[in-house]
């Protein structure tokens, strides 16, 4: 087993902070422009698209497709004994956004298959991270 | 004058010195003293001393300031300084600030260096969130946007270009023996290098395909040599560089781009860019090609920022050598060998050289306009030098004056 603590989010950023008080709820959210709708990921204050400041996070059903994957062989971190596979996701109703997963080992993936969230106790805090798994 | 603005640079300024220390796995000496070793090796090989240089132009990631060197040096004073970056996509930026500071009457000799312990220091491969005692378990905030990856394992260069290499094989059905191709030409290159690493180790694509996989799609030989050393160049004036002792290589044209989509942070956020497999070269590219009134067909030699092997085949397809997609096909055709329409990385780049940061392809570009190369292209007049991506990158063109 793995004794070394895990890399925890920070979770009260000024931008980024609503994405993990939703995950944190068991709601997946993306940031969007309160005037134009446009999905603001990376998290940010200010809708360049249609120069409004002012942001929703917009809930989205937490399904989405494969975009590209990595199997890490390699130790880097000792946060993350390997082989572990970290997978690149699109959701599918957040365009423009794409979101990391981690999955243990190495899993059969093939580009663009459907992908669920589902979100992982990370501290005693009740901080939860959004992850990705296959969803068949 | 007729033309766009921004042709203006145009040939009006030139490397007219290169130094560099001797690449290793340990220096046992700290990066102001290689910095400081390059540095004077560039100056003598200007044909100058360290009284005529007024201008510094640094790398946002070097440890030495520029006041660090200019001190160590024993500069009378520094009247212009700058800093490219992130990274690896500082030196054509760095050349890009040096002309700009010269054209302008801000400075008129200035060196561009890039020094680290790449290997025995902090390594860029060891990942940078949280990895030593010590460091907080939280990661990312205050803009840094780490809370997005780190946590996921996403932790080191390789792994982001892993995602991108797997990325090109899902779109286009690039193959892993195509980036060896890519690997093999740069070691090939290496092998007639004495100041490579890899000078004395050969690589057969049995031995690419059978090493061990670091983050798949890309193995051992897939990645570059993180280094210790230091490279330095001296740029001035066209006019100074042809009174001095060294054949000047014009710098044709320079270029920086964040784009398309300019994205925040260091490195991870680019994997949010619309296309992964066209990057920001591709925009370098079009800015670069018109700066220089000359294309990819120009090109007689050419030095890609390979910290990995997918780095160099995007950029191939993004700097117009192929078309979108065919960069496998293109490395494995034996077009960036010797010989071939476009050699790359004759010094052996940073996957056989070592990691300079971008760095040593500026220094081997100018090694190649004098025709001093070890893996010289016969009667080369134009060499391609380009830096880093994802998030940013920075190119030069140098030609024969």
């Amino acid at each position: 087993m793995n004794d070394v603590p895990r890399l925890v989010p920070e979770t009260g950023d000024h931008d980024t902070g609503g994405f993990f008080a939703a995950a944190a709820r068991e709601e997946l959210a993306v940031c969007a422009c309160a005037a134009c709708g446009a999905v603001l990921h990376l998290p940010r204050a200010y809708c360049a698209r249609c120069g409004h400041w002012g942001t929703v996070w917009r809930t989205v059903a937490g399904r989405g497709r494969l975009y590209s994957w990595t199997t890490v062989e390699h130790q880097v971190h000792r946060a993350f004994p390997v082989p572990y596979t970290i997978v690149l996701v699109e959701p599918d109703d957040a365009p423009g956004a794409r979101l990391v997963g981690y999955l243990p080992g190495r899993p059969e993936l093939v580009a663009g298959m459907p992908m669920r969230v589902w979100f992982e106790p990370v501290d005693d805090g009740g901080t939860r991270l959004p992850q990705w798994t296959p969803d068949v | 004058m007729s033309g766009p603005p921004d042709v203006g640079h145009r040939d009006r300024c030139a490397i007219s010195g290169i130094g560099a220390t001797r690449f290793s796995s340990d220096s046992g000496r700290s990066a102001l003293s290689l910095a400081t070793e390059a540095a004077l090796a560039a100056i003598a090989d200007a044909g100058l001393s360290p009284a005529d240089v007024d201008g510094v132009v640094r790398c946002d990631l070097d440890a030495v300031m520029h006041n660090d060197l200019a001190h160590a040096l024993g500069l009378p004073d520094v009247t212009y300084w700058g800093v490219s970056g992130p990274g690896g996509a500082a030196p054509g930026g760095m050349i890009g600030q040096a002309v700009g500071a010269i054209l302008s009457g801000q400075a008129t000799a200035v060196l561009a260096f890039r020094a680290l312990n790449g290997r025995s220091g902090a390594r860029f491969g060891r990942g940078a969130a949280g990895a030593g005692p010590g460091r907080a378990r939280r990661v990312g905030g205050g803009g840094k946007y780490d809370e997005f990856f780190a946590p996921y394992g996403l932790v080191a260069p390789g792994h982001l270009f892993s995602l991108l290499a797997r990325r090109h094989m899902i779109e286009f059905g690039t193959t892993e023996e195509q980036l060896g191709h890519i690997a093999l030409a740069c070691r090939a290159r290496a092998n007639a290098n004495p100041a490579a690493q890899m000078v004395d180790r050969p690589l057969t694509m049995e031995q690419y395909l059978a090493a061990r996989m670091i983050s798949t799609p890309l193995r051992l030989f897939d990645y570059c040599l993180e280094t210790d050393g230091a490279c330095a160049v001296v740029v001035t004036s066209a006019e100074r560089a042809r009174a001095g002792p060294q054949p000047p290589a014009l710098i044709r044209a320079v270029v920086q781009s964040a784009g398309p989509e300019p994205q925040v942070g260091f490195l991870y956020p680019a994997l949010m860019r619309e296309s992964l497999t066209t990057q920001t070269s591709k925009a370098a590219a079009a800015t670069l090609w018109r700066r220089a009134g000359l294309g990819p067909g120009d090109v007689d030699v050419a030095q890609f920022y390979d910290c990995f092997t997918i780095t160099v085949l995007i950029q191939l397809e993004d700097y117009g050598f192929c078309a979108k997609g065919e960069g496998g096909p293109f490395a494995a055709s034996g077009a960036i060998d010797k010989g071939g329409s476009v050699p790359i990385n004759t010094s052996g780049g940073h996957l056989s050289e070592g990691y300079l940061h971008g760095m040593n392809h500026v220094v081997e570009g100018v090694r190649q306009i004098r025709g001093t190369s070890t893996a010289q292209v016969p009667g080369a007049e134009v060499c391609l030098v380009t830096s880093g991506i994802p998030v940013t990158t920075s190119a030069l063109v140098l030609r024969r004056g």
